[in-house]
């Protein structure tokens, strides 16, 4: 039935990337975000008490368009066992 | 010495995924891990609900949650009777967890599907989650959230660890159910969670989230629903 030869998917290079980051240390080091892009709010992080790791809808907002990465490459097979085809479960209203 | 300390070094300098998709070399962390479950609708064959319940994926970073994001069914093609529930690492969304039984929700719900955007209601609640938006540093009280998919609507809640009171080896502290939290104050914690919910689904002010006790819903179908409040 596979008539295709089975390779294992390489990662791409954001899927890389994403894992060999490190983690930004939000409150101490300061990024010079592309023009355009906003900052995370300060007035979040600087309260003292924080550790610097909230964000508000806008600031993440803007990460929507620019990773689109799936988080592994057997995620589809993932999603599949999971949350399943949404074309394969019972709807009502579309019924064949 | 030469200020090098200060790990200036080039090899060093920040180069976020807006600079570089492919070869960002660091990521925004979260305040907290997050995984993202999902309750499949069941079968008709007497399948039990913990068998519904999948673990999906967790992740610790903005990056990392937009890629889920991105590459996965969207609630509007959900079928009925499924769920998204997005809770912190280690709790199960289940009013049984441990972490849950004495706490409460939030909700509302939506009952005109057609005329409401879920994808991005649910987006924005996930995004207030996970941004740490909800709650103040020490409220203590955010489990998770989740969306539910049924017949006549869709509903969005958010679940608290406890309904404003101490609850067992909660402690002495000013923590969530712990003893040095007076009744006051918890309410008032609940209070203020439960109007920055309202704002993240953009709702007005005449439309009213609802507050319940996990236990009270458990038992609902048996007894009167206890008091609930609403903000």
């Amino acid at each position: 039935e596979t008539n295709k030869p089975v390779e294992p998917a390489q990662p791409t290079a954001g899927m890389q990337a994403l894992k060999s980051a490190r983690f930004l240390q939000v409150r101490s080091e300061l990024v010079n975000y592309p023009e355009g892009i906003k900052s995370p709010n300060p007035a979040l992080n600087q309260a003292g008490k924080s550790k610097g790791r909230q964000y508000d809808k806008d600031f993440l907002l803007q990460f929507q368009e620019v990773f689109k990465e799936k988080p592994s490459t057997d995620w589809d097979n993932k999603v599949k066992e999971t949350v399943g085809d949404s074309s394969d479960s019972a709807r009502p209203q579309s019924a064949r | 010495t030469t200020d090098s300390s200060r790990g200036a070094d080039t090899d060093d300098t920040p180069v976020t995924v807006f600079h570089d998709p492919e070869n960002f070399n660091v990521k925004h962390p979260l305040m907290n891990p997050w995984t993202l479950w999902f309750t499949k609708p069941p079968s008709g064959k007497g399948d039990n609900w913990a068998e519904l319940l999948k673990e999906v994926i967790s992740f610790d970073s903005v990056e990392e949650f937009w890629g889920i994001y991105n590459n996965i069914t969207p609630t509007s093609d959900l079928a009925l009777k499924s769920d998204y529930h997005l809770f912190k690492k280690g709790v199960r969304p289940e009013w049984e967890d441990p972490q849950n039984k004495h706490g409460g929700k939030w909700a509302f719900q939506f009952k005109e599907k057609k005329s409401i955007n879920i994808d991005a209601l649910w987006l924005h609640v996930m995004l207030a989650a996970i941004g740490e938006t909800l709650e103040d540093d020490n409220d203590g009280e955010v489990m998770g959230v989740v969306v539910n998919v049924r017949k006549g609507f869709y509903r969005i809640g958010l679940w608290t660890r406890t309904v404003g009171k101490p609850v067992p080896g909660g402690g002495d502290g000013n923590n969530a159910g712990g003893k040095g939290r007076s009744l006051e104050q918890g309410k008032e914690v609940l209070y203020r969670i439960g109007k920055r919910f309202k704002e993240a689904l953009g709702l007005k002010e005449n439309e009213m989230v609802e507050f319940s006790g996990h236990t009270d819903s458990a038992h609902a179908g048996s007894t009167r629903a206890k008091a609930k409040f609403t903000v």
